[in-house]
């Protein structure tokens, strides 16, 4: 579990600042999240099994976690473009449900259950497998494992999540900063509304 | 039609733009509106030719549609699919592409270094690639304009290539560009702070000065930022230049007597698409590295069945990135280094040749300041990272700062865009497809440039540093030259094989130094403005360059 580094961070009061446009599109991913259309029953479970091992939120109550899964559900449902595809991967919307039944096939193979199933110590070690780019299980012979698990896997994931005020506040970034702008350039100063960095004692950062 | 876009928060831009009739010949229909087209659109339009310029996307309102967010900016960047192989495949849309009236230019970081002279002579110098139809004394003028026009900011004296020095003061930087200072100095490495970069430490006209807000990848809210769209676009308008937007050029028409006859385009305006023809003199394409090659090799015709203006088989071929390692170091010390622009400290030190290199030419290390989401996938990329891993190591990131290798990646005919077989985009135009392999030159400069950055870094004061292989700016697939087989177009960027077409961005690029190409882009473009006006007037533009009677301008 990790730390809370800027305890007194609230990007989202700040909102008042911002200018309208920012404002709106940053509000909209916070109150307007998105029903699932495009995965279901299982593979609903499965995706959600594995966005809370790749960004764990255990440590908040169930209402302050940041909504992941259903974000990668309105990308694959739009079909949107992110401007290519590796010709050796299909749409990315086809390669995740590929690589959900992937996530499967190795741990059956490993751990001989349903990937949504395992308790998470068992579920990281899957995530491993896939991780070093080899994986057990008949999918990971038509999709590249370790393409799956960087660009698609990560990188969405991880970008979905840093997409929110919540991670900002965990991470201690100012957030949206216009029309006001900076003004403590230097040497890691703060804004008068920015949050100081608490560390934990004995801790240093690096 | 009167237009209405926000360029700065002060500045709306509502001149009356002139419509051309799409049955009626203009001079002039340049495709594109980013460092090439923008630059075109503007110089010809005040040499007093009529002009219109086709843009795939939309206006970008400062107020309305950019925003201080990494996950709401996709508007900026081309996103239409693009299939990628070979064994180092590259990323396409995001940060190498653009869409909307400026294009790349609108989310660059503004980084404006111009080449060296040695760039121009690679081939003479260190006996790999081509040495370029022109000097660099041919571009210094036109760099120099440029640098006034969009403006620039930098050093009195730039210690590196050709003398010289810029005409807006450094600009502040950050702490993030002051590691890269700070590990520099540390080691002896000349560097330079606040610039060469498009954001004038002044206003300019309507538009303010910086803000320090730290979003210029995401377009430019302030108007601060130097941009086609706020330096060149607005002037071309008011100098009767229509600027077309919602239009995607899918071909251009060759007439019977082997010159092109103008643009065929479907616009797209709210729900409703039509298909449209805008009828021209003369046909300039300025789509970047990807579409430009993708425009000309979709135009087929009976006298060039493998692509327009493509007798010597070379539109498409000699793609080339820029080397783009991002490396990173993590301080005991706040950096914060999502505060100011991205682009703020550079060094070229290592730019040059070195005989003690196992490898020729080289690269430059420059300020990079990735904003959250950024981040995350470079650590991600890093070592395919989760869990607490990704979280902690994302709890770090104030105390991170990031330095990026800008190097020269050689042209390689096997590196290509070509047609794909069966893939369509939306509107059913053939998709390109990119092929793209390193050469052992490459791996070993970026090798060296990557040890170089976290030398730098540890130097600063760094305890740990991070790599990620990273690739940007994409030229060289309609290369110019000296003949008609050895290149797509001559030395003012017309092509050799029809004489009223030319090609006006990157793709023209021979070879590309490590330096940022918008500069050049535009420098060229101008160059190839000020040919044109004088070829028109001549009545060259009727003959093609090999042409025993041709008429030189």
């Amino acid at each position: 579990m990790i730390g809370n580094r800027y305890p007194a961070a609230d990007v989202l009061a700040q909102r008042g600042r911002w200018d309208a446009a920012t404002r709106a599109v940053v509000l909209d991913r916070v109150h307007n999240v998105p029903e699932f259309r495009y995965f279901n029953g299982h593979d609903r479970v499965t995706l959600e099994a594995l966005c809370a091992r790749i960004i764990p939120q255990d440590h908040r109550p169930i209402e302050d976690r940041v909504p992941i899964a259903p974000w990668i559900d309105e990308r694959c449902a739009g079909a949107a473009s992110v401007g290519f595809r590796f010709e050796d991967m299909p749409d990315d919307a086809t390669a995740w449900v590929l690589g959900l039944t992937g996530l499967d096939d190795a741990a059956q193979s490993i751990a001989g259950a349903p990937f949504c199933s395992l308790p998470s110590i068992k579920q990281d070690r899957i995530l491993n497998a896939i991780r070093t780019g080899d994986p057990p299980g008949d999918t990971w012979q038509r999709l590249p494992a370790r393409r799956w698990w960087i660009n698609l896997a990560l990188k969405q994931i991880s970008g979905i999540y840093y997409a929110h005020p919540t991670a900002w506040n965990e991470i201690g970034f100012g957030g949206p900063a216009y029309p006001r702008g900076y003004a403590a350039l230097n040497f890691g100063a703060r804004e008068p509304w920015e949050a100081d960095e608490v560390l934990d004692p004995g801790s240093s950062p690096a | 039609m009167k237009l209405d876009v926000r360029l700065s928060p002060n500045w709306l831009l509502d001149l009356e733009m002139r419509e051309y009739r799409t049955t009626d010949p203009v001079d002039f229909c340049i495709i594109g509106t980013g460092a090439g087209g923008g630059v075109l659109a503007q110089r010809l339009a005040r040499f007093g030719f009529s002009v219109v310029a086709l843009e795939a996307g939309d206006w970008h309102d400062s107020e309305r549609d950019m925003v201080s967010d990494e996950a709401g900016s996709g508007r900026l960047y081309w996103n239409d699919l693009r299939v990628t192989g070979g064994t180092d495949p590259l990323e396409f849309g995001a940060n190498n592409s653009g869409r909307g009236v400026g294009g790349g230019t609108v989310h660059y970081a503004a980084f404006c270094p111009r080449l060296h002279p040695s760039d121009f002579r690679v081939r003479t110098l260190d006996g790999v690639a081509v040495d370029w139809p022109m000097s660099y004394e041919d571009v210094e003028p036109y760099y120099e304009a440029m640098e006034r026009e969009y403006p620039v900011s930098g050093p009195a004296h730039f210690p590196w290539g050709a003398p010289h020095g810029y005409p807006y003061a450094p600009l502040e930087a950050g702490t993030a560009g002051q590691m890269l200072i700070k590990g520099c100095q540390a080691l002896g490495i000349p560097v330079v702070a606040g610039g060469p970069v498009a954001i004038p430490s002044g206003r300019v006209g309507k538009r303010p000065h910086c803000i320090q807000r730290g979003f210029c990848l995401l377009g430019c809210k302030v108007g601060a930022k130097s941009s086609m769209l706020v330096s060149h676009i607005p002037d071309a308008i008011a100098q009767g230049a229509e600027i077309r937007t919602g239009c995607m050029a899918f071909e251009i028409p060759l007439d019977p007597t082997g010159q092109v006859s103008g643009v065929r385009y479907y616009r797209t305006d709210g729900d409703q698409r039509i298909e449209a023809e805008q009828r021209a003199r003369v046909v300039i394409v300025a789509g970047y590295a990807i579409e430009t090659p993708r425009l000309l090799l979709n135009s087929t015709s009976s006298a060039f069945p493998d692509g327009l203006a493509n007798s010597s088989g070379l539109v498409g071929r000699n793609l080339m990135a820029q080397a783009g390692p991002v490396v990173w170091g993590r301080f005991p010390d706040l950096i914060r280094q999502y505060k100011s622009p991205p682009a703020c400290a550079l060094t070229e030190a290592f730019y040059e040749t070195d005989p003690s290199n196992d490898f020729v030419r080289g690269y430059a290390l420059q300020t990079v300041s990735p904003l959250p989401i950024a981040m995350a996938h470079l650590i991600t990329e890093e070592a395919g990272g989760f869990g607490d891993e990704l979280l902690r190591a994302m709890q770090d990131y104030n105390h991170i700062a990031a330095i990026g290798v800008l190097g020269e990646i050689l042209p390689d005919e096997r590196n290509t865009v070509t047609i794909h077989p069966t893939e369509r985009d939306e509107l059913g135009i053939p998709v390109p497809s990119m092929h793209f392999s390193l050469s052992e030159n490459d791996r070993r400069m970026m090798v060296a440039g990557t040890g170089r950055a976290r030398a730098v870094l540890t130097a600063a004061g760094a305890t740990d540093t991070h790599a990620v292989t990273r690739y940007a700016h994409l030229v060289g697939t309609a290369r110019m030259g000296f003949t008609p087989t050895d290149s797509v177009v001559d030395r003012w960027c017309r092509s050799w094989d029809v004489p009223n077409l030319l090609v006006c961005d990157g793709s023209v690029l021979p070879t590309q130094g490590s330096a940022n190409p918008a500069l050049t882009i535009s420098a060229l473009a101008a160059r190839t403005a000020d040919w044109l006006r004088r070829a028109a007037a001549a009545g060259a533009l009727a003959r093609r360059p090999s042409d025993p009677h041709a008429v030189e301008a």
